[in-house]
């Protein structure tokens, strides 16, 4: 049952802050696609909200730009306007193939990438892929706008640095370069409408088969999204050889045992995640 | 406990099956129910009501959509079509017309949503592959199983260009 509560479509960013403020039990929905079920489950999550201030006819929170160092995507941006967007898909490869993992079309027709890392739940898929390319997260309050890395943004499962009269308006990530490369992993327990088990984005810049620059994150593999910097310096200045790759996978299967410890899926989900990162830095390497 | 909320009904204005259509919803009424209840489109079914099944799928601008995971109040401006929307001129539309000759129909549960997520690929897409039409409903569960004779059904309903 959705609870009884009160409506309104805000018509600016300046006005869902104001709404926002107005009343403490008010939230945003965009999507929809995680709060409306959230009620019907009667989810812990928004069991205290009384006032919707819907986001999405605010255009500007639509808008994609390429600027010559940086993509901006306004955090309204539907999963399926990312996967049919020119800029995404010749410059953020990895965020269109997580994108198209998420939910089924109807889904990636209402859920936006905001909605998706805003709750900080760790299955959100885009949160591998932004994490590996160093996405930034704008935030607009009363006081005016800031920008900070969504690997702070995201504090601990379900919870981030957003402050109650703050909204998310853009997710802002740098041009990369050309010759770095990389893929994205997803493991649910069908491949339509699938929560994900473990995901995984990797990038790698490789020099006569040295590695100059490499980046590795997980998503519902652990508690939260993750970068790996330790076995990211690893890695650097490696002959990137199967060999070597090998070990690599072996590592970061150990690294995500020490920060969830052991579980009843890890004899299951411990190899699969170094079998698939194998898989994944092989394909990125050598292909 | 929590005190009851006061709620203040939403004008909303939009263009149902091709008819413009002015209304108040309460905010907290789900375009399933407005469609169902209010409307008596009884068309669109509700299965999983969290947007796992793809039952109650809608068209809104020519998006679809769980219309259990849209609240009516939402919807303000749209253009929406239910299944009852797609016949013209009292003719079945050559998708309805394919389920029922290619056996695409069991329990027939899942077929308006089934028949809604084909129309759209449809309209979006010139010569679906087999793979296309998969993935185009991938967000509609068939519990009969019958999902063979459904791709069977929306294949023979592509206009060969």
């Amino acid at each position: 049952m959705i609870p009884q509560l009160n409506f309104v479509s805000a018509k600016s960013i300046q006005s869902a802050i104001k709404l926002l403020t107005s009343d403490k039990n008010a939230r945003l929905i965009a999507g929809g696609t995680d709060v409306i079920p959230g009620f019907q489950i009667e989810s812990k999550r928004f069991n205290d909200i009384k006032f919707l201030i819907d986001i999405n006819s605010i255009k500007e929170l639509k808008k994609i730009k390429r600027f010559n160092d940086r993509i901006e995507i306004g955090a309204c941006t539907s999963f399926s306007e990312l996967l049919f967007n020119e800029i995404i898909q010749s410059e953020l490869p990895l965020l269109v193939k997580a994108a198209s993992t998420v939910g089924s079309t109807q889904i990636r027709n209402r859920a936006t990438l905001g909605g998706n890392f805003i709750n900080n739940a760790p299955c959100a898929d885009s949160v591998p892929p932004l994490l590996v390319y160093n996405a930034q997260v704008e935030i607009c309050s009363s006081r005016g706008k800031k920008q900070i890395p969504l690997e702070k943004f995201l504090i601990e499962p379900y919870k981030t640095k957003l402050k109650k009269n703050e909204i998310v308006t853009k997710i802002i990530i740098p041009l990369q370069k050309k010759n770095i490369k990389g893929d994205f992993y997803k493991l649910g327990r069908r491949r339509a409408v699938a929560i994900s088990r473990i995901s995984l984005a990797v990038l790698v810049e490789l020099e006569n088969s040295i590695i100059k620059d490499i980046r590795i994150a997980s998503g519902a593999v652990t508690p939260i999204g993750v970068r790996f910097y330790e076995l990211e310096k690893l890695a650097l200045g490696k002959k990137a050889d199967s060999e070597f790759l090998k070990k690599l996978s072996a590592e970061l299967g150990r690294t995500i045992l020490k920060v969830t410890g052991l579980r009843w899926s890890t004899p299951y989900k411990l190899p699969v995640v170094q079998q698939m990162f194998y898989k994944l830095l092989e394909s990125v390497c050598h292909e | 406990m929590s005190k009851t909320v006061k709620m203040k009904k939403v004008k909303i204005k939009f263009n149902l099956n091709g008819k413009d259509t002015v209304l108040s919803v309460n905010p907290n009424r789900r375009l399933i129910d407005l469609l169902r209840e209010d409307l008596n489109l009884t068309g669109t079914k509700e299965g999983c009501a969290i947007g796992e099944c793809g039952a109650c799928t809608v068209i809104i601008d020519g998006k679809t959509a769980n219309s259990c995971l849209v609240l009516a109040a939402q919807i303000n401006g749209c253009k929406i079509t239910t299944i009852e929307g797609i016949a013209s001129d009292g003719k079945l539309h050559p998708l309805q017309e394919n389920f029922m000759k290619h056996g695409a129909i069991q329990c027939g549960f899942c077929t308006p949503g089934m028949v809604l997520s084909a129309y759209t690929l449809l309209e979006e897409v010139t010569n679906p592959s087999e793979d296309e039409i998969k993935e185009a409903i991938a967000g509609n569960l068939c519990r009969c199983t019958g999902y063979k004779q459904i791709i069977e059904a929306v294949r023979q309903s592509i206009v060969k260009v």
